[in-house]
């Protein structure tokens, strides 16, 4: 019950974040972090699968509706939820994909380079999908890979920051 | 049937994904190809006045260099007011005898610049203000010292960085002024230690004086150009001495809340200043 209230706070809190102040940011003209990501990070692995593919959908909506570009994030997100528990039992070395309770990728269960990896490979599919999307098409594909790497780097670095440093603070809970 | 039942269990998961999936495409297919835009105008009736609340806090950030930019551009067009200028008789184009030209020729008087007050005080006897410019940035003693909503004072003292300003909150300020539509000049003075409220005297007692009268400068000082608002009138009372009114005025400027003030400078200063000096002399 307590982790269900502490999601859905991290949830709104991310969310709104996002919207009003990271949304907003552009550094160097092309580099946008998307730190809501960290809220889908951190769900349990344990959520019936439609249910996580669902928070994954509503999510990216939220996030489309305030940057005007229906569609493009609801889809990137489902499919970065489609790919986690692939992703997170991969990372665990096992390759039969089962999902045990013991899976909480929160920085307190697992190690650094674990939580990294999980973040990088997440985030760079979700920032593929969407800018591929967003743009819909290859011309002047040098620089939408420039924005790609750009986004997954900074957002990469966002989130583990917040991440650690929201971590620490609560023992274990974030 | 047990089968089906057995298989919709297993597959739940992937006929969701696929039915969300579809439904992405289709909300951006139809903002893209279709420019259906009915979705993004509805989704934006809800979004759009939260965002508007998100950057409106956001935007108080950005005030400070948006103010700056908006004071330059005021300078710009404080400096192409009429008053700024004395209209000249050209004589080169009085030489060439163009008929159809005005032989006139706009000098400029008054400039203006603009400082940050860093420093001021309002309750006191002899109230006194610190602003961020000094003699580097071209401010020189008795230039006018105004606030966006009318007269502040006279710079009185300048250091290389910053400069001293006398407010009008202070004995010895003295500013001539005319009241409108009287017409009469006279001279404001501050004497009841209220930030808010000087006087207006040497206004002789026949002429009339409403309250909410407004009172400008009347430009004979050569520090203030002519048309400054100082405030308004508040009260008008026969005073002691019979051939005079007493007048307090609301003073325009909030001393209490200035930051930003425009620093106005007399070009001719010296000039007039030494013809003054010679009249004072005989």
């Amino acid at each position: 019950m307590n982790n269900i209230i502490a999601n859905i706070l991290r949830f709104l809190i991310l969310l709104i974040v996002q919207v009003i102040v990271c949304q907003h940011i552009c550094l160097f003209g092309y580099m946008t972090p998307a730190l809501f990501l960290l809220a889908l990070f951190l769900l349990p692995l344990e959520l019936p699968l439609s249910l996580q593919y669902f928070i994954g959908f509503a999510t990216g909506f939220v996030v489309d509706a305030f940057a005007h570009t229906l569609g493009v994030s609801s889809f990137a997100c489902t499919l970065m939820m489609f790919v986690r528990p692939y992703v997170a039992h991969w990372l665990n070395g096992s390759n039969n994909v089962k999902f045990e309770n013991i899976d909480r990728p929160e920085p307190g269960a697992k190690d650094f380079r674990w939580v990294f990896l999980y973040t990088l490979i997440l985030t760079s599919l979700y920032q593929l999908t969407s800018v591929l999307l967003e743009t819909m098409s290859f011309r002047n594909f040098g620089h939408t890979l420039l924005v790609i790497l750009g986004n997954t780097l900074f957002s990469v670095f966002v989130i583990l920051c917040v991440e650690y440093i929201f971590h620490s603070h609560s023992k274990g809970e974030i | 049937m047990n089968n089906l039942i057995e298989f919709f269990k297993r597959a739940f998961h992937i006929i969701v994904l696929a039915v969300l999936l579809i439904l992405s495409v289709v909300m951006l297919g139809k903002s893209l190809a279709f420019n259906d835009y009915r979705l993004s105008r509805a989704v934006q009736s809800v979004v759009g006045p939260i965002q508007k609340s998100g950057r409106s806090m956001i935007h108080r950030f950005h005030l400070g260099p948006e103010n700056e930019a908006l004071v330059q551009q005021n300078i710009q067009l404080l400096r192409e007011q009429e008053n700024m200028f004395i209209v000249k008789e050209d004589t080169i184009l009085t030489e060439m005898s163009m008929p159809d030209s005005t032989n006139t020729k706009r000098v400029r008087l008054y400039d203006y610049t603009y400082a940050h007050v860093i420093f001021r005080t309002t309750d006191r006897a002899f109230n006194y203000m610190i602003v961020d410019k000094g003699s580097k940035d071209g401010i020189t003693r008795d230039m006018a010292v105004l606030s966006p909503q009318g007269v502040a004072g006279v710079v009185t003292d300048v250091s290389p960085n910053f400069a001293t300003v006398r407010p009008i909150l202070h004995p010895e300020s003295r500013i001539s002024a005319v009241v409108t539509p009287a017409n009469q000049n006279g001279t404001v003075i501050w004497e009841d230690n209220d930030p808010r409220v000087a006087y207006l005297e040497a206004i002789p007692q026949h002429s009339e004086i409403n309250i909410g009268d407004s009172v400008f400068t009347n430009g004979f000082s050569n520090i203030f150009p002519k048309g400054l608002f100082i405030g308004t009138v508040k009260e008008v009372q026969v005073g002691n001495n019979a051939s005079f009114l007493t007048i307090k005025i609301n003073l325009a400027t909030p001393y209490t809340d200035i930051y930003t003030v425009y620093l106005v400078e007399n070009t001719f200063k010296a000039e007039l200043d030494s013809l003054k000096a010679n009249f004072k002399n005989e």
